[in-house]
């Protein structure tokens, strides 16, 4: 596999909009072939860095290394990135092939290359019988696959994806990432892919980049950003988790319990030695999932304690409580989810019901 | 209770009245003048009074006399050379400001509208010293080595037509060609280059295209504005620069001949009318913006 290799790597990159800074001391590597998305919330930098790697705008301060060589200061039009842009950005004054075809025309590719790769491009994107139309004339789908076939026909190194599913609808938007997925892998071709929508990262990504801020909170895959996340913000933004503060104990192998207003929780710590090393009786949360919570019963060793079902909410497949546990004082609500039954749900709104987890399926954050 | 049972139907004469006045105005201020002068163009003259009985006289003439045919001509390519003289002008000009960010942009297009609110003579006035004998043209031109003595170039003939009505209507060129290129989307033009292209293939492909249509109302404002002007031809044409605006009010003045300079108007309109048109035509983009 040649996904190991870095294609291209950000050293220590900053981005200042006048004395606004927008992005601190960013690094971050991306693997050849690999499908990255960047993800986080409006005013979190994502887009700056998409902008920056494109060459749409001038860094502020550090690198960006291309296969080793320093390509910051490179002009847009030299870099061997292509982009679709949020809003498609289509020519309406050329028809779908002559959008496709226009980063082969401006290298002087010659005619007859032209229309087979244009013709090539299309057929990939599945628009064939549109070659003629313009742009004018598409659904907001085809235009969406317009621009790909254009960013792609050049053969870039890297394709930069700049929230281009964000005007769809949501059954398109899903057809969409399907789509956009099985054509990475047909091409192999390094895909930068910037979302505010973490389902949308967590479907379609081999890695996600959490940003907030003007900062990196965690890379990784995301089964890792679901079950493992390093701070609060990346616990909170992925999907509904459950986050109980508290202060740690002493590490017990590879599991490390936690003293909370629910009681003394035990969660998993392996593989993740910064939570080893975090000093006794520093402020953390356990974090687990509402499909990890269960109703309890004999066999659960720990993690117990009892609750108030506030509000039952059936989401089809599953139902969702829920619950206010915890002393008075320092109540915390959660969230428990259990597959939903023909014959209704086994809880009752107002019924206290005793809860665990077991403590592989916790997990500790540092607050 | 009564107060909005009155008001209501006072509301509805109103609308009632602005709907009539919408579609009278332009039918008595436009259409009739037009029409009346239609009807004039087949009457006749005789000794000075006008012969209400219908003829083709006067387009017979206009299309036999070996004298209106090659001043409509040489009127035509004058209108089409000043259009052409104010696009090649005004689009730089109109770049450049399109360029320009913030306020900086339309005060310096305010400062180019600004003649417009002179008087038309005053301006003529102001061009004719300029391009005179003495005038600033000629002075720099010999300064400048370029010239051994002042020309008569651009005195009381057709090249000063040319120059003053090009002076003139820049402003009306440049308006419509800015407006055009302001309203292309930058990410057009961020995706051009991030395609590959340079900045002249850029400008080439991308950014002269999608403003050819303010190009094309631009061209038909200036030569519809050109061919309909007497004032300029007869203050700095002399006798050389005679042009059909001059003999069409000459008709209605010292030839004293309406049917005739209504037939005139007539084939006058029918040009304006297919510039208005192809304007129209090229300044309809193709395929709407997104």
């Amino acid at each position: 596999m040649t996904e190991n290799t870095d294609l291209l790597t950000l050293r220590s990159v900053s981005k200042s909009y006048g004395p606004v800074p927008v992005l601190h001391d960013i690094d971050l590597s991306i693997r050849d072939g690999e499908f990255l998305t960047v993800l986080g919330p409006s005013g979190s930098g994502k887009t700056t860095v998409l902008r920056l790697i494109g060459g749409l705008e001038p860094l502020t301060s550090g690198e960006i290394h291309l296969d080793g060589q320093d390509i910051s200061r490179m002009p847009i039009n030299r870099r061997p990135f292509n982009t679709v842009f949020q809003d498609y950005a289509l020519f309406p004054h050329m028809t779908v092939s002559g959008n496709v075809g226009y980063g082969l025309s401006v290298r002087h590719v010659r005619r007859k290359e032209i229309a087979r790769r244009v013709a090539e491009a299309l057929e990939l994107v599945q628009l064939g019988r549109f070659a003629d139309r313009f742009p004018a004339q598409l659904s907001g789908g085809q235009r969406q696959r317009v621009a790909l076939a254009r960013a792609l026909i050049c053969q870039p190194r890297l394709i930069l994806l700049d929230e281009p599913l964000a005007a769809l609808d949501l059954e398109l938007r899903r057809q969409m990432q399907e789509f956009l997925k099985s054509i990475q892998r047909e091409i192999k071709t390094t895909f930068l892919f910037v979302t505010h929508d973490q389902e949308e990262a967590i479907g379609m990504a081999d890695r996600i980049c959490v940003m907030q801020a003007g900062h990196i909170r965690q890379l990784g895959t995301p089964h890792e950003l679901y079950y493992k996340p390093n701070c609060e913000f990346v616990a909170r933004f992925f999907g509904e988790n459950n986050l109980v503060a508290g202060k740690l104990g002493p590490v017990q192998g590879e599991q490390r319990p936690i003293e909370t207003a629910l009681g003394r929780l035990v969660c998993s710590i392996s593989g993740q030695p910064h939570l080893k090393a975090a000093a006794d009786g520093a402020s953390a949360f356990a974090a687990f999932r509402p499909e990890a919570l269960h109703l309890a019963n004999g066999e659960d060793s720990g993690n117990r304690f009892s609750g108030t079902i506030a509000d039952l909410a059936f989401a089809g497949s599953s139902t969702v409580a829920t619950i206010t546990a915890g002393a008075n004082g320092a109540a915390q609500r959660l969230r428990l989810r259990v597959p939903s039954r023909i014959d209704g749900s086994a809880l009752k709104s107002g019924e206290t019901v005793s809860l665990s987890f077991a403590p592989h399926e916790g997990h500790l954050v540092l607050a | 209770m009564s107060k909005t049972g009155s008001t209501q139907p006072s509301e509805r004469q109103l609308s009632l009245l602005v709907t009539v006045l919408a579609f009278a105005l332009p039918v008595v201020f436009v259409l009739v003048p037009l029409a009346i002068f239609l009807v004039y163009s087949f009457f006749g003259v005789d000794q000075g009074t006008i012969v209400y009985a219908p003829t083709l006289g006067n387009y017979v003439r206009f299309f036999t006399d070996p004298i209106f045919l090659p001043v409509f001509w040489n009127t035509i390519v004058l209108c089409v050379s000043v259009a052409a003289i104010c696009i090649l002008l005004a689009y730089p000009a109109a770049y450049f400001l399109a360029t320009l960010k913030g306020r900086w942009r339309y005060a310096l297009l305010m400062l180019l509208l600004v003649p417009l609110l002179m008087s038309y003579v005053i301006k003529i006035y102001a061009i004719r010293s300029i391009l005179g004998l003495n005038g600033f043209l000629n002075k720099a031109l010999v300064a400048l080595g370029i010239l051994q003595q002042p020309s008569t170039l651009f005195v009381f003939n057709m090249n000063a037509i040319l120059l003053t009505l090009s002076l003139l209507l820049i402003p009306f060129a440049i308006l419509p060609i800015f407006l055009s290129l302001e309203r292309i989307p930058q990410t057009l033009l961020r995706a051009s280059d991030d395609l590959g292209a340079s900045g002249w293939q850029t400008f080439l492909r991308i950014t002269l295209p999608l403003s050819l249509p303010g190009v094309a109302s631009a061209a038909s404002f200036v030569f519809v504005l050109a061919i309909g002007d007497f004032l300029t031809p007869q203050m700095v044409g002399g006798i050389s620069g005679f042009t059909f605006g001059r003999i069409l009010y000459s008709q209605f003045g010292t030839a004293y001949n309406w049917p005739f300079g209504a037939a005139l108007s007539v084939a006058l309109a029918m040009v304006v009318i297919c510039a208005i048109l192809i304007g129209e035509r090229f300044g309809r983009s193709r395929g709407t913006s997104l």
